[in-house]
């Protein structure tokens, strides 16, 4: 476990460091500037008519034509620099094993050891829980740094930013496995973070198309978005327990699945 | 000294790919402190009956044994036991032969920098050069390291000596050879006849997807033909020649005649006194034309 665990840190350090940072910057900034953008928010939704429903599908509520102080830091946690920041690392990381590991042909290496496919999964998931921990507190800090100190009114309670980061997490943890579960099926690296990805931004813009086009209504109920709601949770104040549990639940089975596909696959050189 | 027993059991495994070849219904056996060469040419399944035996495929049937474990069920336990070469060397870009050790160290749960750090200083190794700075043939040496530095029962090299000098197979061959006086086991793949027929006494040769051979390199030994050089004292004298059952003529120039011939030269020598020859070479039994024979469709230097 302890070599493992040696292997990941020293492979992940930097890659962890520089999402930490960025997300640290892009929230520090969203903080800083968001109030001043969203305050003039009516002048878009005059001018551009399709930007009112693009907020709302973000947000899952319809603003106000005013944007209130809750508004703009809900707008701050469903921010696509954000996510993207966020689902960037973790699509990255999780396509390691054993996509990664068959790409760059280690693998014959790394199972040579004595050590199962199913401890290497486990080690491999604890880097991805602790790692995506790291980055998500590096952002909040950012972000707390800067409400604190100029704007007072992106300052959250701390009982909502926990529930939001619960809820942020539990899309950490549906997105991650899903991308363990189509490495555990490839052998191209390039290839599994290319599905992923395309997966997700389907998945991302059917929560837009919805907004838009009657029939793709019922299908939002797929789309990631659908159940991260920090909007709601800021306005109501309750913690968004059915929308964490169909996250982790999703989490769940396609870790579970990417676990059992690992283990009993034949793993073949490239 | 362990006592003799079998080492790896390979009951008529097979392992299929769908439309590509891959093993079909080999059987092996291999005792403890043998060095067993497995042949074969390129494509021919060697890598994958090595994969098999990781645990790195599952076999579609048959049964594959290591120190008496499933290759697929325990194939953790086996990996214990087992230090592998890979027949493609690619290690981490980051790691040292110093880090390797430690990792790989902690991975086997057990001390190996000792043992790993006389094994380097034999292949002369740098420990604090990362692998993306090495060599092909210095990432192989560190690949030979790290499989034999937790001394294992046995040692599974596909095609370990690609990549390396002379001087280093060498020093691989001594390694190979002190395994075995250990009683410890070496299984790898080769495709350098002479390294087989001076380190091995066993080998098995693999021809699309299924053994062909399988027996001690003694008896193959004694399936290979001698080549026989004769010179006549005259280009008539060699046209006219009656050449005995024992031999089977390959080619034949003006006075020269190069015949091929199985068994002791005994009685070739008692046949040429009485032959106008003015000169005869009996080369050694070659082993070349035997394993080329196995490697072929069409056996070629064999018969004439």
């Amino acid at each position: 476990m302890k070599g493992l665990l040696r292997k990941i840190c020293l492979e992940i350090r930097w890659p962890v460091l520089f999402f930490s940072l960025g997300l640290t910057a892009i929230m520090s900034i969203l903080t800083w500037v968001l109030p001043t953008i969203l305050g003039d928010i009516d002048k878009f939704f005059d001018a551009v008519p399709l930007f009112k429903p693009l907020i709302a599908a973000l947000l899952g509520v319809n603003p106000d034509s005013q944007f209130s102080a809750e508004m703009t830091q809900a707008f701050l946690w469903v921010h696509p620099s954000v996510l993207a920041t966020i689902w960037g690392h973790e699509v990255m990381y999780c396509t390691r094993i054993p996509a990664g590991e068959i790409d760059r042909g280690t693998v014959d290496f790394l199972l040579g050891l004595p050590v199962s496919r199913w401890k290497l999964y486990l080690v491999e998931t604890f880097g991805w829980l602790v790692s995506g921990l790291i980055i998500i507190c590096a952002g909040i800090f950012g972000h707390m740094c800067v409400a604190q100190k100029f704007v007072s009114e992106m300052q959250p309670t701390p009982g909502t930013t926990l529930m939001i980061l619960c809820n942020l997490f539990s899309v950490y943890i549906a997105v991650g496995s899903f991308a363990f579960f189509i490495s555990s099926m490839s052998d191209r690296r390039n290839r599994a973070i290319g599905i992923t990805f395309s997966i997700l931004l389907f998945s991302f813009l059917l929560n837009f198309l919805a907004q838009f086009w009657q029939p793709a209504k019922p299908w939002a109920k797929l789309s990631v978005l659908e159940y991260y709601r920090p909007a709601t949770v800021i306005q109501s104040g309750d913690f968004p327990a059915i929308h964490v549990g169909i996250l982790l639940g999703i989490g769940i089975v396609c870790w579970t699945v990417g676990g059992i596909i690992l283990s009993r696959r034949s793993i073949c050189t490239v | 000294m362990l006592p003799v027993m079998s080492v790896i059991e390979i009951d008529n495994l097979t392992k299929a790919y769908g439309s590509r070849r891959g093993i079909r219904n080999i059987g092996l056996s291999v005792k403890s402190g043998e060095i067993f060469g497995f042949l074969g040419p390129n494509g021919a399944g060697k890598s994958t009956t090595i994969r098999v035996l990781l645990g790195f495929l599952q076999a579609s049937s048959g049964t594959a044994k290591i120190l008496g474990h499933d290759c697929w069920t325990d194939s953790t336990v086996v990996r214990k036991q087992v230090g592998y070469v890979s027949g493609d060397v690619r290690l981490y870009p980051w790691l040292t032969l110093e880090r390797a050790l430690q990792f790989v160290g902690e991975v086997r749960k057990t001390d190996i920098r000792r043992h790993g750090m006389e094994l380097a200083e034999r292949f002369h190794l740098e420990p604090d050069l990362p692998v993306r700075k090495m060599s092909r043939g210095n990432r192989q040496k560190v690949a030979v390291v790290l499989a034999l530095a937790h001394r294992p029962q046995l040692a599974i090299l596909d095609e370990p000596t690609s990549g390396l000098d002379p001087l280093m197979q060498d020093a691989l061959a001594v390694c190979m050879q002190e395994m075995a006086n250990e009683g410890r086991t070496v299984f790898f793949s080769s495709h350098t006849l002479s390294e087989v027929e001076s380190l091995c006494k066993q080998v098995a040769i693999i021809r699309d997807g299924t053994i062909v051979a399988s027996e001690a390199i003694e008896n193959l030994r004694k399936q290979a033909p001698r080549v026989v050089r004769i010179t006549f004292d005259s280009i008539q004298s060699a046209e006219a020649v009656r050449w005995p059952d024992f031999v089977r003529l390959h080619s034949h120039h003006e006075k020269y005649s190069v015949l091929h011939m199985d068994g002791p030269a005994a009685e070739l020598i008692e046949w040429s006194v009485k032959q106008p020859i003015t000169d005869i070479d009996i080369s050694p039994p070659s082993l070349e034309a035997v394993f080329r024979k196995f490697y072929s469709d069409t056996p070629t230097g064999v018969t004439a």
